[in-house]
């Protein structure tokens, strides 16, 4: 009976029924701690970065991939204005709605991001950057995990003053 | 004659262990039968659909995942499975994961922006001296039909017109989705109209253009009913633009002992104040950063 047990147990897993190879969501929330944010503000231009928003667009932007970890983790849209606005927040409400309908949920496990900021408005209040952010994103389906990869993606980012915060206007992955 | 299998010696428990085994294999074997292959186009434009064609048979499940899209849908295999244009309107990557019998196969294609549909102007400052070098600036995001942000290079023309005046027009392309211009503010002051246009789309925003500092500023005084009143003479800048009623202009006597100080605003392009009758004092007006006249009371202008 023990091999019959272990033969049902086996071919279990190989349906993918909750047992072995099949990594459950943890109920700790996805991408909670800041990611790694690094910098580079060399090639800005009309105007250069000042070094007070240099910190803020650093804390910023690792609070608005908080926020979007967050949001696609638990399928909260209202968790997004904490870092997001305009367009990038319609967008990423959308993405929830559908998951909802679908009954998916996104993790995200942020591995950090090494951002460029190639405009700075003549004003100071818009900034555009590039990102290159590594992370892991999983892909829940009913509480399975049906898929898992780790991505390095390039990002267009639009950044703006909005409620004396820079959050994320726009925010759209590139070739 | 072989044992039946269903008896339960401990030689059947085996057999029956490995035919279990056999069927396992055969069972993990199964999805090459169903074997499937996805295929998408690489790219695909903002709002276009796209037909996922995928090899092999049987029902399977597809998952779409990318900005704004997050589909799960059951399909049939060896079928393509169309996904509507109103779908893929988000420029960025999309995910295609099929699963069937236990096996996933995904692909990966980019959704990429339309041409240039419509601008975000941000046009600073909104009231602006006349006559001030650089002092106004566009800066003009363009985007898709799709709000998605265009990336290839887009002809954007900045305009900078005033009634009765000359316009200065500023072409450019964008750069990433921005384009943006410096500009000088005209030596008129009215309300100027400022406008980002790509081809078919313009938006436009109100510049007030104000007169600039005072220039020459100057006053006279006499007496009053209660002491000395002091009044300028039209205040204007450099340009002849009359200086804004509001703007405050300060009167300051000084008789060696006390000192008084009068914040007046302009009112119909003059600026009045009461001060004590204070013989041989001093009084001086200026506002902002322009000092105008002295006047010694008892004295001569």
């Amino acid at each position: 009976m023990k091999i019959l047990s272990r033969v049902l147990l086996s071919l279990a897993a190989c349906f993918g029924l909750g047992m072995a190879g099949v990594a459950a969501p943890s109920d700790s929330a996805p991408g909670a701690s800041a990611p790694a944010i690094a910098l580079d503000v060399s090639q800005a231009a009309p105007r250069q970065v000042e070094d007070s928003t240099v910190r803020a667009i650093t804390r910023d932007y690792g609070r608005a991939w908080q926020a979007l970890a967050a949001a696609l983790g638990q399928n909260r849209a209202d968790l997004l204005p904490e870092g997001f606005v305009g367009v990038a927040r319609q967008k990423l409400s959308e993405r929830i709605a559908e998951q909802q309908r679908s009954g998916l949920v996104t993790r995200v496990i942020d591995h950090g991001h090494r951002l460029q900021a190639v405009f700075y408005s003549p004003e100071g209040s818009a900034m555009e950057l590039r990102d290159t952010a590594r992370y892991e994103i999983q892909l829940v389906d009913g509480g399975s995990v049906v898929s898992t990869e780790t991505v390095t993606a390039s990002y267009a980012v639009l950044m703006t003053v909005t409620d004396d915060r820079w959050k994320v206007r726009v925010l759209q992955e590139t070739e | 004659m072989p044992q039946p299998v269903c008896r339960g010696t401990r030689a059947g428990r085996a057999r029956i262990a490995r035919a279990l085994a056999g069927c396992a294999a055969a069972l993990v074997l199964m999805p090459a039968a169903l074997a499937q292959e996805i295929t998408v186009p690489h790219r695909v434009a903002a709002g276009a659909g796209v037909s996922i064609q995928t090899s092999g048979s049987g029902a399977a499940t597809l998952y779409l995942v990318g900005p704004g899209t997050a589909i799960k849908r059951g399909i049939r295999l060896g079928t393509p499975a169309e996904v509507s244009g109103a779908d893929l309107r988000n420029a960025g990557r999309y995910k295609v994961m099929v699963r069937a019998g236990g096996e996933a196969h995904t692909a990966n294609f980019f959704v990429v922006p339309g041409a240039a549909q419509s601008i975000s102007f941000l046009a600073r400052p909104s009231r602006v001296p006349v006559a001030a070098r650089d002092a106004i600036s566009g800066v003009a995001f363009v985007f898709d039909n799709f709000q998605n942000l265009t990336t290839a290079p887009a002809s954007v023309t900045f305009n900078l017109a005033i009634a009765d005046g000359p316009s200065i027009t500023r072409k450019t392309e964008s750069h990433e989705g921005i384009a943006w211009t410096r500009l000088d503010s005209a030596r008129k002051a009215g309300a100027a109209q400022f406008v980002a246009s790509v081809p078919g789309v313009e938006v436009r925003r109100v510049v007030q253009q104000v007169a600039s500092d005072p220039c020459e500023l100057r006053f006279h005084i006499k007496p009053g009913k209660s002491g000395i009143e002091a009044e300028t003479d039209p205040i204007r800048d450099c340009s002849g633009n009359a200086v804004p009623d509001g703007t405050i202009v300060t009167f300051t006597e000084n008789d060696g002992r006390t000192r008084s100080t009068v914040d007046a605003r302009i009112k119909r392009g003059v600026a009045q104040a009461q001060l004590p009758a204070a013989p041989g004092a001093t009084i001086t007006v200026a506002s902002g950063v322009v000092a105008g006249n002295e006047v010694r009371v008892g004295g001569e202008p």
